[in-house]
Protein backbone atom coordinates (compact mmCIF):
# COMPACT_ATOMS: atom_id res chain seq x y z
CA UNK A 1 0.00 0.00 0.00
CA UNK A 2 1.22 3.72 -0.82
CA UNK A 3 0.42 6.97 0.10
CA UNK A 4 0.75 9.06 3.73
CA UNK A 5 0.84 7.75 6.45
CA UNK A 6 -2.03 8.09 8.98
CA UNK A 7 -2.70 8.46 12.86
CA UNK A 8 -4.75 6.31 14.35
CA UNK A 9 -6.07 7.05 18.01
CA UNK A 10 -7.70 5.27 21.13
CA UNK A 11 -11.14 6.58 22.40
CA UNK A 12 -10.54 5.88 25.88
CA UNK A 13 -7.11 7.12 26.83
CA UNK A 14 -6.00 9.11 23.49
CA UNK A 15 -3.25 7.06 22.89
CA UNK A 16 -1.87 7.83 19.24
CA UNK A 17 -1.04 5.08 16.67
CA UNK A 18 1.49 6.62 14.14
CA UNK A 19 1.62 4.59 11.24
CA UNK A 20 5.39 6.13 10.36
CA UNK A 21 6.96 4.97 13.62
CA UNK A 22 4.71 1.44 14.15
CA UNK A 23 5.37 0.12 17.79
CA UNK A 24 8.71 -1.44 18.02
CA UNK A 25 8.43 -2.40 21.43
CA UNK A 26 5.24 -4.31 20.82
CA UNK A 27 6.92 -5.73 17.81
CA UNK A 28 5.44 -3.63 14.90
CA UNK A 29 7.50 -2.09 12.47
CA UNK A 30 7.97 1.21 11.35
CA UNK A 31 5.69 1.75 8.50
CA UNK A 32 3.28 -0.72 9.23
CA UNK A 33 -0.06 0.27 8.13
CA UNK A 34 -3.30 -0.07 10.50
CA UNK A 35 -4.65 -2.78 8.64
CA UNK A 36 -1.89 -4.64 8.80
CA UNK A 37 -2.26 -4.80 12.16
CA UNK A 38 -3.24 -7.79 14.16
CA UNK A 39 -6.82 -7.92 15.25
CA UNK A 40 -6.35 -8.79 18.54
CA UNK A 41 -4.34 -6.08 19.19
CA UNK A 42 -5.03 -3.70 21.96
CA UNK A 43 -4.00 0.00 23.18
CA UNK A 44 -1.06 -0.57 25.43
CA UNK A 45 -1.36 1.94 27.33
CA UNK A 46 -4.89 1.59 28.25
CA UNK A 47 -5.95 -2.33 26.25
CA UNK A 48 -8.77 -0.81 24.50
CA UNK A 49 -9.56 -2.92 21.71
CA UNK A 50 -8.20 -2.28 17.79
CA UNK A 51 -11.90 -1.38 17.06
CA UNK A 52 -12.16 0.84 19.72
CA UNK A 53 -9.46 3.48 17.71
CA UNK A 54 -10.78 5.97 15.22
CA UNK A 55 -8.24 7.67 12.42
CA UNK A 56 -7.53 11.35 13.33
CA UNK A 57 -5.32 13.96 12.04
CA UNK A 58 -2.30 15.53 14.41
CA UNK B 1 -4.04 -17.71 52.33
CA UNK B 2 -3.59 -14.63 54.69
CA UNK B 3 -0.75 -12.52 54.58
CA UNK B 4 1.41 -12.17 58.12
CA UNK B 5 0.44 -9.60 60.49
CA UNK B 6 3.41 -7.45 60.13
CA UNK B 7 3.62 -7.39 56.41
CA UNK B 8 -0.46 -6.90 55.88
CA UNK B 9 0.30 -3.55 58.44
CA UNK B 10 3.46 -2.37 56.56
CA UNK B 11 1.50 -1.99 53.33
CA UNK B 12 -1.34 0.31 54.60
CA UNK B 13 1.54 1.95 56.46
CA UNK B 14 2.15 5.65 55.69
CA UNK B 15 5.25 5.89 57.09
CA UNK B 16 6.29 2.85 55.35
CA UNK B 17 5.78 4.72 52.04
CA UNK B 18 8.09 7.44 53.44
CA UNK B 19 10.70 5.50 54.10
CA UNK B 20 9.96 3.10 50.85
CA UNK B 21 12.60 0.59 51.69
CA UNK B 22 10.16 -1.54 53.88
CA UNK B 23 7.01 -1.28 51.47
CA UNK B 24 9.78 -2.01 48.59
CA UNK B 25 11.11 -4.93 51.14
CA UNK B 26 6.76 -6.38 51.89
CA UNK B 27 5.97 -6.16 48.02
CA UNK B 28 9.21 -8.28 46.84
CA UNK B 29 8.48 -10.87 49.36
CA UNK B 30 4.59 -10.83 48.93
CA UNK B 31 5.64 -11.16 44.82
CA UNK B 32 7.28 -14.08 45.67
CA UNK B 33 5.57 -16.02 48.37
CA UNK B 34 1.88 -14.69 48.27
CA UNK B 35 1.48 -12.66 44.92
CA UNK B 36 -2.68 -12.84 46.06
CA UNK B 37 -3.39 -13.32 49.34
CA UNK B 38 -5.37 -11.72 51.77
CA UNK B 39 -4.40 -8.89 54.01
CA UNK B 40 -6.52 -7.75 57.05
CA UNK B 41 -4.70 -5.10 58.99
CA UNK B 42 -5.96 -3.63 62.05
CA UNK B 43 -9.41 -1.80 61.88
CA UNK B 44 -10.16 -3.07 58.46
CA UNK B 45 -12.01 -5.48 56.47
CA UNK B 46 -9.94 -7.56 54.88
CA UNK B 47 -8.87 -7.34 51.08
CA UNK B 48 -7.37 -9.03 48.62
CA UNK B 49 -3.75 -7.56 47.86
CA UNK B 50 -2.74 -7.53 44.06
CA UNK B 51 0.97 -8.03 43.84
CA UNK B 52 1.32 -8.62 40.13
CA UNK B 53 1.97 -6.67 37.36
CA UNK B 54 -0.71 -8.73 34.87
CA UNK B 55 -3.29 -9.23 37.42
CA UNK B 56 -3.70 -5.45 38.32
CA UNK B 57 -4.17 -5.23 34.49
CA UNK B 58 -6.33 -8.19 34.52
CA UNK B 59 -8.16 -6.10 37.12
CA UNK B 60 -8.73 -3.11 35.43
CA UNK B 61 -9.40 -4.36 32.23
CA UNK B 62 -12.24 -5.30 33.60
CA UNK B 63 -13.82 -2.78 34.65
CA UNK B 64 -17.74 -4.35 34.52
CA UNK B 65 -16.77 -7.17 36.70
CA UNK B 66 -14.45 -5.28 39.00
CA UNK B 67 -15.93 -1.77 40.44
CA UNK B 68 -14.78 1.04 41.50
CA UNK B 69 -17.53 2.56 43.20
CA UNK B 70 -19.38 0.06 45.26
CA UNK B 71 -16.65 -0.26 48.19
CA UNK B 72 -14.28 2.45 49.10
CA UNK B 73 -12.18 3.31 46.51
CA UNK B 74 -9.02 4.21 48.56
CA UNK B 75 -8.03 2.22 51.76
CA UNK B 76 -10.23 3.47 54.55
CA UNK B 77 -10.76 1.28 58.10
CA UNK B 78 -13.97 0.18 58.99
CA UNK B 79 -14.72 3.55 61.79
CA UNK B 80 -14.01 5.79 59.06
CA UNK B 81 -15.68 4.18 56.18
CA UNK B 82 -18.62 3.85 59.10
CA UNK B 83 -18.97 7.23 58.99
CA UNK B 84 -18.52 8.33 55.53
CA UNK B 85 -21.45 6.43 55.10
CA UNK B 86 -23.32 8.32 58.22
CA UNK B 87 -22.18 11.66 56.28
CA UNK B 88 -23.25 10.73 52.99
CA UNK B 89 -26.26 8.65 53.22
CA UNK B 90 -24.90 5.45 52.87
CA UNK B 91 -22.12 6.35 50.23
CA UNK B 92 -18.81 5.35 51.13
CA UNK B 93 -17.35 8.21 49.19
CA UNK B 94 -17.09 11.96 50.70
CA UNK B 95 -16.47 12.66 46.81
CA UNK B 96 -17.63 11.12 43.68
CA UNK B 97 -15.42 11.98 40.92
CA UNK B 98 -14.41 9.99 38.05
CA UNK B 99 -12.84 7.33 39.76
CA UNK B 100 -15.56 6.70 42.06
CA UNK B 101 -18.04 5.94 39.77
CA UNK B 102 -18.43 3.26 37.05
CA UNK B 103 -20.85 3.02 33.86
CA UNK B 104 -22.66 4.72 32.76
CA UNK B 105 -21.50 7.64 35.01
CA UNK B 106 -18.31 7.24 34.53
CA UNK B 107 -18.55 7.32 30.46
CA UNK B 108 -20.44 9.96 30.50
CA UNK B 109 -18.61 12.49 33.05
CA UNK B 110 -15.41 11.15 31.47
CA UNK B 111 -16.18 12.28 27.88
CA UNK B 112 -16.83 15.61 29.48
CA UNK B 113 -13.58 16.66 29.50
CA UNK B 114 -12.12 14.38 27.66
CA UNK B 115 -11.28 15.90 23.96
CA UNK B 116 -9.71 19.12 26.78
CA UNK B 117 -7.06 16.63 27.16
CA UNK B 118 -6.41 15.12 24.27
CA UNK B 119 -2.93 15.00 22.55
CA UNK B 120 -4.39 16.70 19.51
CA UNK B 121 -5.95 19.72 22.18
CA UNK B 122 -2.82 19.99 24.75
CA UNK B 123 -0.47 20.22 21.86
CA UNK B 124 -1.89 23.81 21.28
CA UNK B 125 -0.58 24.60 25.47
CA UNK B 126 2.92 23.63 24.51
CA UNK B 127 4.47 27.46 23.74
CA UNK B 128 2.71 28.48 27.17
CA UNK B 129 3.88 25.59 29.23
CA UNK B 130 7.19 26.11 27.66
CA UNK B 131 7.29 29.70 28.52
CA UNK B 132 6.19 28.32 32.48
CA UNK B 133 8.69 25.68 32.76
CA UNK B 134 11.64 28.70 31.56
CA UNK B 135 9.85 31.17 34.38
CA UNK B 136 10.50 28.44 36.89
CA UNK B 137 13.83 27.60 35.50
CA UNK B 138 15.18 31.26 35.78
CA UNK B 139 13.66 31.39 39.86
CA UNK B 140 15.54 28.39 40.45
CA UNK B 141 18.79 29.55 38.65
CA UNK B 142 18.51 33.07 40.63
CA UNK B 143 18.65 30.87 43.91
CA UNK B 144 22.17 30.71 43.38
CA UNK B 145 23.34 27.10 43.17
CA UNK B 146 20.97 25.53 46.32
CA UNK B 147 17.58 25.00 46.22
CA UNK B 148 14.88 22.44 47.18
CA UNK B 149 13.90 21.26 43.99
CA UNK B 150 10.23 19.32 45.43
CA UNK B 151 9.56 22.80 46.90
CA UNK B 152 11.04 25.63 45.03
CA UNK B 153 10.38 23.95 41.22
CA UNK B 154 8.73 20.37 41.31
CA UNK B 155 5.07 21.53 43.69
CA UNK B 156 4.40 24.77 41.66
CA UNK B 157 5.31 24.43 37.99
CA UNK B 158 2.91 21.88 37.30
CA UNK B 159 0.51 23.78 40.05
CA UNK B 160 0.56 26.60 38.32
CA UNK B 161 -0.03 24.91 34.46
CA UNK B 162 -2.93 22.76 35.84
CA UNK B 163 -4.21 25.99 37.06
CA UNK B 164 -4.25 27.93 34.21
CA UNK B 165 -6.13 24.84 32.35
CA UNK B 166 -8.84 24.68 35.00
CA UNK B 167 -9.05 28.48 35.75
CA UNK B 168 -8.37 29.39 39.25
CA UNK B 169 -6.10 32.45 39.29
CA UNK B 170 -2.13 33.04 39.87
CA UNK B 171 -3.33 34.25 43.82
CA UNK B 172 -4.91 31.03 44.45
CA UNK B 173 -2.43 28.72 43.58
CA UNK B 174 -0.68 28.52 47.35
CA UNK B 175 -4.63 27.48 48.65
CA UNK B 176 -4.81 24.93 46.06
CA UNK B 177 -1.47 23.54 46.95
CA UNK B 178 -2.91 23.62 50.89
CA UNK B 179 -5.71 21.92 50.24
CA UNK B 180 -3.84 19.25 47.78
CA UNK B 181 -1.49 18.40 50.12
CA UNK B 182 -3.85 18.20 53.55
CA UNK B 183 -6.05 15.99 51.08
CA UNK B 184 -3.12 13.51 49.98
CA UNK B 185 -0.98 13.61 53.08
CA UNK B 186 -3.81 13.22 56.19
CA UNK B 187 -0.94 11.36 58.25
CA UNK B 188 1.80 13.90 57.79
CA UNK B 189 2.31 16.37 60.16
CA UNK B 190 4.08 18.63 57.56
CA UNK B 191 1.33 18.73 55.51
CA UNK B 192 -2.34 17.83 57.01
CA UNK B 193 -4.78 20.25 58.29
CA UNK B 194 -3.85 20.42 61.92
CA UNK B 195 -0.22 19.69 62.06
CA UNK B 196 -0.37 17.17 64.51
CA UNK B 197 1.33 13.79 64.28
CA UNK B 198 -1.38 11.72 65.71
CA UNK B 199 -4.69 12.69 65.11
CA UNK B 200 -7.55 10.29 66.40
CA UNK B 201 -9.73 9.07 63.78
CA UNK B 202 -12.69 11.67 64.04
CA UNK B 203 -9.84 14.26 64.19
CA UNK B 204 -8.79 12.95 60.84
CA UNK B 205 -12.06 12.78 59.34
CA UNK B 206 -12.50 16.42 60.66
CA UNK B 207 -9.84 17.66 58.33
CA UNK B 208 -10.68 15.81 55.77
CA UNK B 209 -14.24 17.22 55.97
CA UNK B 210 -12.74 20.72 56.54
CA UNK B 211 -10.52 20.54 53.38
CA UNK B 212 -13.41 19.06 51.12
CA UNK B 213 -15.21 22.35 52.50
CA UNK B 214 -13.15 24.33 51.83
CA UNK B 215 -12.78 23.32 48.32
CA UNK B 216 -16.40 23.38 47.96
CA UNK B 217 -16.55 26.82 48.78
CA UNK B 218 -14.53 27.63 46.70
CA UNK B 219 -15.78 25.64 43.78
CA UNK B 220 -19.21 26.99 44.47
CA UNK B 221 -18.60 30.50 43.48
CA UNK B 222 -16.70 29.55 40.75
CA UNK B 223 -19.00 27.76 39.06
CA UNK B 224 -21.74 30.96 39.92
CA UNK B 225 -18.82 33.03 37.80
CA UNK B 226 -18.47 30.81 34.58
CA UNK B 227 -22.62 30.02 34.90
CA UNK B 228 -22.50 33.98 34.32
CA UNK B 229 -19.30 34.75 32.24
CA UNK B 230 -17.96 31.49 30.32
CA UNK B 231 -14.55 31.22 29.57
CA UNK B 232 -12.22 28.67 27.17
CA UNK B 233 -11.39 27.02 30.55
CA UNK B 234 -11.76 23.75 32.00
CA UNK B 235 -14.22 25.44 34.66
CA UNK B 236 -16.55 26.70 32.54
CA UNK B 237 -16.92 22.98 30.89
CA UNK B 238 -17.79 21.62 34.49
CA UNK B 239 -19.90 24.34 35.24
CA UNK B 240 -21.87 24.82 31.85
CA UNK B 241 -21.67 20.39 31.01
CA UNK B 242 -24.62 18.85 30.22
CA UNK B 243 -25.27 14.89 30.53
CA UNK B 244 -27.99 13.62 28.75
CA UNK B 245 -29.62 17.25 28.55
CA UNK B 246 -28.80 17.56 32.39
CA UNK B 247 -26.66 19.54 34.33
CA UNK B 248 -23.87 17.74 36.52
CA UNK B 249 -25.16 16.66 40.10
CA UNK B 250 -23.69 19.08 42.23
CA UNK B 251 -22.00 16.47 44.50
CA UNK B 252 -20.08 15.30 40.55
CA UNK B 253 -19.31 18.51 39.57
CA UNK B 254 -17.72 19.69 42.95
CA UNK B 255 -15.52 16.19 43.11
CA UNK B 256 -14.57 17.04 39.55
CA UNK B 257 -13.15 20.08 39.84
CA UNK B 258 -11.35 18.92 43.41
CA UNK B 259 -9.86 15.77 41.55
CA UNK B 260 -8.71 18.18 38.66
CA UNK B 261 -6.91 20.74 40.89
CA UNK B 262 -5.79 18.08 43.52
CA UNK B 263 -4.62 15.17 41.21
CA UNK B 264 -4.11 17.31 38.31
CA UNK B 265 -0.75 18.68 39.68
CA UNK B 266 0.18 16.71 42.62
CA UNK B 267 1.48 13.23 40.79
CA UNK B 268 3.35 14.87 38.45
CA UNK B 269 4.93 17.19 40.55
CA UNK B 270 5.89 14.03 42.87
CA UNK B 271 7.38 12.28 39.63
CA UNK B 272 9.29 15.49 39.01
CA UNK B 273 11.01 15.41 41.85
CA UNK B 274 11.57 12.23 42.92
CA UNK B 275 13.25 12.20 38.58
CA UNK B 276 15.85 14.65 40.11
CA UNK B 277 15.97 13.10 43.18
CA UNK B 278 16.99 9.72 40.77
CA UNK B 279 19.53 11.85 38.64
CA UNK B 280 21.40 13.34 41.58
CA UNK B 281 21.87 10.12 43.13
CA UNK B 282 23.04 8.59 39.85
CA UNK B 283 25.67 10.13 38.13
CA UNK B 284 26.31 7.87 35.35
CA UNK B 285 22.14 7.74 34.76
CA UNK B 286 22.54 12.09 34.87
CA UNK B 287 25.42 12.41 32.26
CA UNK B 288 23.82 9.74 29.86
CA UNK B 289 20.58 11.26 29.63
CA UNK B 290 22.66 14.80 29.74
CA UNK B 291 24.08 14.12 26.46
CA UNK B 292 21.70 12.59 24.66
CA UNK B 293 18.42 13.55 25.87
CA UNK B 294 16.46 14.03 22.93
CA UNK B 295 16.62 10.51 22.46
CA UNK B 296 16.09 9.42 25.52
CA UNK B 297 13.80 12.12 26.70
CA UNK B 298 10.46 9.31 25.97
CA UNK B 299 12.13 6.79 27.52
CA UNK B 300 13.39 8.88 31.03
CA UNK B 301 10.06 10.30 31.15
CA UNK B 302 8.38 7.02 31.20
CA UNK B 303 11.14 5.49 34.27
CA UNK B 304 10.63 8.57 36.02
CA UNK B 305 6.73 7.71 36.20
CA UNK B 306 7.66 3.93 36.74
CA UNK B 307 10.09 4.95 39.88
CA UNK B 308 7.85 7.22 41.69
CA UNK B 309 4.61 5.60 40.77
CA UNK B 310 2.72 8.97 42.67
CA UNK B 311 -0.71 6.76 43.19
CA UNK B 312 0.06 4.05 45.74
CA UNK B 313 -3.25 2.24 45.12
CA UNK B 314 -6.74 1.86 44.53
CA UNK B 315 -9.18 -0.26 45.32
CA UNK B 316 -11.59 -2.30 43.26
CA UNK B 317 -14.48 -4.58 44.44
CA UNK B 318 -16.10 -7.86 42.41
CA UNK B 319 -19.11 -7.49 40.82
CA UNK B 320 -19.39 -10.97 40.72
CA UNK B 321 -17.75 -14.79 41.39
CA UNK B 322 -14.54 -14.84 39.64
CA UNK B 323 -11.05 -16.63 39.76
CA UNK B 324 -8.00 -14.30 39.65
CA UNK B 325 -4.17 -16.14 39.31
CA UNK B 326 -6.32 -19.77 39.77
CA UNK B 327 -7.47 -18.21 42.84
CA UNK B 328 -11.37 -17.88 43.24
CA UNK B 329 -12.75 -14.22 44.04
CA UNK B 330 -16.36 -14.06 45.57
CA UNK B 331 -18.74 -11.26 44.82
CA UNK B 332 -18.16 -8.29 46.70
CA UNK B 333 -14.95 -9.59 47.29
CA UNK B 334 -12.09 -6.22 48.03
CA UNK B 335 -8.83 -5.61 45.96
CA UNK B 336 -6.07 -3.63 46.60
CA UNK B 337 -4.07 -2.99 43.32
CA UNK B 338 -0.52 -2.30 44.36
CA UNK B 339 1.15 0.02 41.61
CA UNK B 340 4.52 0.74 43.11
CA UNK B 341 4.18 -3.51 43.56
CA UNK B 342 3.76 -4.03 39.32
CA UNK B 343 6.17 -1.82 38.73
CA UNK B 344 8.91 -3.52 40.73
CA UNK B 345 7.81 -6.41 39.11
CA UNK B 346 10.56 -8.74 38.30
CA UNK B 347 8.89 -10.75 35.61
CA UNK B 348 8.47 -7.98 34.02
CA UNK B 349 11.29 -5.75 34.46
CA UNK B 350 14.89 -6.58 34.23
CA UNK B 351 16.72 -5.09 37.91
CA UNK B 352 13.60 -3.25 38.59
CA UNK B 353 15.24 -1.22 41.47
CA UNK B 354 17.64 0.38 39.75
CA UNK B 355 16.58 3.33 37.93
CA UNK B 356 18.07 3.69 33.94
CA UNK B 357 16.95 6.23 31.74
CA UNK B 358 17.37 4.13 29.29
CA UNK B 359 15.35 1.24 29.94
CA UNK B 360 13.08 -0.17 27.17
CA UNK B 361 11.06 -1.90 26.87
CA UNK B 362 9.08 -0.30 30.32
CA UNK B 363 5.61 -1.11 30.85
CA UNK B 364 4.83 0.72 33.52
CA UNK B 365 1.61 0.88 34.91
CA UNK B 366 1.51 3.84 37.34
CA UNK B 367 -1.53 5.71 35.21
CA UNK B 368 -3.61 2.78 36.01
CA UNK B 369 -5.19 0.58 32.83
CA UNK B 370 -8.45 0.53 31.11
CA UNK B 371 -11.60 2.68 31.48
CA UNK B 372 -9.74 4.09 34.47
CA UNK B 373 -6.74 5.51 32.93
CA UNK B 374 -4.96 8.59 34.13
CA UNK B 375 -7.44 11.56 31.85
CA UNK B 376 -4.21 13.51 32.50
CA UNK B 377 -1.66 11.33 31.33
CA UNK B 378 -0.56 13.06 28.12
CA UNK B 379 -0.92 16.39 29.91
CA UNK B 380 1.74 15.06 32.92
CA UNK B 381 4.41 13.87 30.17
CA UNK B 382 3.94 16.86 28.09
CA UNK B 383 5.02 18.96 31.04
CA UNK B 384 7.82 16.54 32.33
CA UNK B 385 9.23 16.54 28.36
CA UNK B 386 8.92 20.85 28.45
CA UNK B 387 10.73 20.86 31.86
CA UNK B 388 13.45 18.37 31.24
CA UNK B 389 13.90 20.25 27.81
CA UNK B 390 14.17 23.23 29.33
CA UNK B 391 16.36 22.27 32.40
CA UNK B 392 18.87 19.98 31.02
CA UNK B 393 20.79 21.92 28.70
CA UNK B 394 21.13 24.91 31.43
CA UNK B 395 21.94 22.54 33.98
CA UNK B 396 26.11 21.89 34.28
CA UNK B 397 25.72 19.43 37.50
CA UNK B 398 23.58 18.66 40.22
CA UNK B 399 23.81 16.41 43.63
CA UNK B 400 22.04 16.35 46.74
CA UNK B 401 22.47 19.24 49.43
CA UNK B 402 20.61 17.39 52.16
CA UNK B 403 18.73 14.13 52.87
CA UNK B 404 15.45 14.25 50.63
CA UNK B 405 11.98 13.17 52.42
CA UNK B 406 9.06 11.67 51.55
CA UNK B 407 5.32 12.62 52.74
CA UNK B 408 4.18 9.76 54.81
CA UNK B 409 1.26 9.02 52.72
CA UNK B 410 -0.41 5.31 51.84
CA UNK B 411 -2.59 7.15 48.68
CA UNK B 412 -0.33 9.33 46.71
CA UNK B 413 2.96 10.14 47.82
CA UNK B 414 5.92 11.44 46.71
CA UNK B 415 9.07 13.44 47.62
CA UNK B 416 8.08 16.63 50.11
CA UNK B 417 11.77 17.95 50.53
CA UNK B 418 14.98 17.10 47.42
CA UNK B 419 17.86 19.84 48.76
CA UNK B 420 19.65 19.77 46.15
CA UNK B 421 23.25 22.14 45.17
CA UNK B 422 23.65 22.52 41.64
CA UNK B 423 25.40 24.80 38.80
CA UNK B 424 23.89 25.99 35.71
CA UNK B 425 26.15 26.56 32.57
Amino acid sequence: MSGKFRTWQCENCGFIYDEAQGLPDEGIAPGTRWEDIPDDFVCPTCGFEKAQFVMVEV
Amino acid sequence: MKIPQDIAQTIVDPKAYSAQKPIDDAFKWLRKEMPLAVAEPEGCYPFWVVTKHDDILHVERQNELFHNGDRPTVLTNITGEKRVREIMGGSPHLVRSLVQMDNPDHGNYRRLTQPYFLPQNIKKLEGRIREIAKSFIDRMEDKGGTCDFARDVAFLYPLHVIMEILGVPEVDEPFMLRLTQELFGPADPDVNRTRKANMTEEEGLQAILATVADFVTYFNKMTKDRREHPRDDVASVIANGTIKGQPLGELEAMSYYIIVASAGHDTTSNTTAGALWALAENPSEYKKLKNNFAELMPGFIEESIRWVTPVKHFMRSATDDTTLRGTPIKKNDWLFLSYPSGNRDEDVFDDPFTFKVDRTPNKQIAFGYGAHVCLGQHLARMEMRILWEELLPRLESVELAGEPKRTEANFVCGPKSVPIRFRMH
